[in-house]
């Protein structure tokens, strides 16, 4: 009756990562100087990311905005935030701030039916990007789309 | 992968028998018709997991007759409980699932892993526990 599942670790990926990364670097000292370098291309989980700071931020207006819903929307800001520290880490990505905002910026403020409809737009970003991960990445964007999908539920 | 689908399996199995036994303490009618529904929905997904062991040609072991439930189930407030219990646990066999399985595959054990977090969050809003949701359905809690 108890589950447990495993995760397993892909060392063999990171080492590669760091060879890549030094090549690089190589390439930065002009022994292999041919213009300059193409952008980076950005992370395929950038959008989910910027998804899940949006989605916090949009409930901390709510939050502002009308205080009694706080002590039911709170909780899905931190799980939005949790996943914005998660999806930072596996991207390895600089976050402007993930933190609550105390001065909500201005803007048409949500209600818990604008709310609900965007988590149920997020769930489906989420899906797609777990489809499309690659597998030391699909059980934590699994997750991520999961969680969008029981916050649908609980802003019923 | 017939290792995780195995696990699967018998996360659905265990949730089949936890049901029956949520079912006795549930009187009210639309609890007991959504504990009845989501039975059914495990055994659907246990019946598809045998055909796809079977497909695999791996043996799936047979589920055991009686469980040891993690807790003692005497009233409403119990079986709810057991319910989430339940589903935590299957939405955790089938995230495992998501490494090993590709396109239509994963995208399947995504719609169980979601299914089960979801239902949680049901009994959770029956049972009036909070907060209603987790930030990582199925990630096993150490």
């Amino acid at each position: 009756m108890v589950l447990t599942g495993r995760v397993q670790i892909h060392s063999r990926r990171v080492f590669l990562g760091v060879v890549a990364a030094g090549s690089t670097a190589l390439a930065g000292c002009g022994l292999f100087d041919d213009g300059p370098e193409p952008d980076p291309q950005p992370d395929p989980l950038q959008p989910l990311l910027d998804e899940a700071l949006a989605l916090a931020g949009a409930y901390d207006r709510v939050i502002v905005a009308t205080p009694n819903l706080a002590a039911r929307l709170t909780p899905l800001a931190e799980d939005h935030r949790a996943h914005a520290t998660e999806l930072t880490k596996l991207i390895g990505a600089a976050v402007a701030s993930i933190a609550p905002s105390a001065s909500a910026p201005a803007g048409p403020t949500d209600t818990t039916a604008t709310l609900r409809k965007a988590e149920q737009a997020a769930q489906k970003t989420a899906v797609a990007a777990c489809r499309a991960a690659p597998r030391e990445r699909a059980a934590l964007v699994g997750s991520i789309a999961a969680c969008r999908a029981t916050h649908a539920e609980a802003l019923r | 992968m017939t290792q995780e689908l195995a696990a699967a399996l018998a996360a659905e199995e265990a949730a089949i028998y936890a049901y029956g036994v949520i079912g006795v303490r549930l009187t009210a009618d639309d609890e007991v018709s959504r504990a009845r529904a989501a039975e059914q929905e495990h055994r659907s997904r246990r019946d598809i997991l045998v055909a796809r062991l079977a497909e695999l040609q791996a043996s799936s072991p047979p589920a055991p007759a009686a469980y040891e439930l993690p807790f003692e189930v005497t009233d409403r407030e119990g079986a709810l409980k057991l319910a989430v219990h339940v589903e935590d646990g299957v939405a955790q066999a089938w995230r495992v699932l998501l490494p090993v399985t590709a396109d239509a595959e994963r995208a399947d054990a995504l719609a169980h892993l979601t299914d089960s977090a979801v239902r949680a969050t049901r009994w959770r809003r029956l049972a009036e526990v909070t907060p209603l949701t987790m930030a990582f359905p199925g990630r096993p809690v150490s």
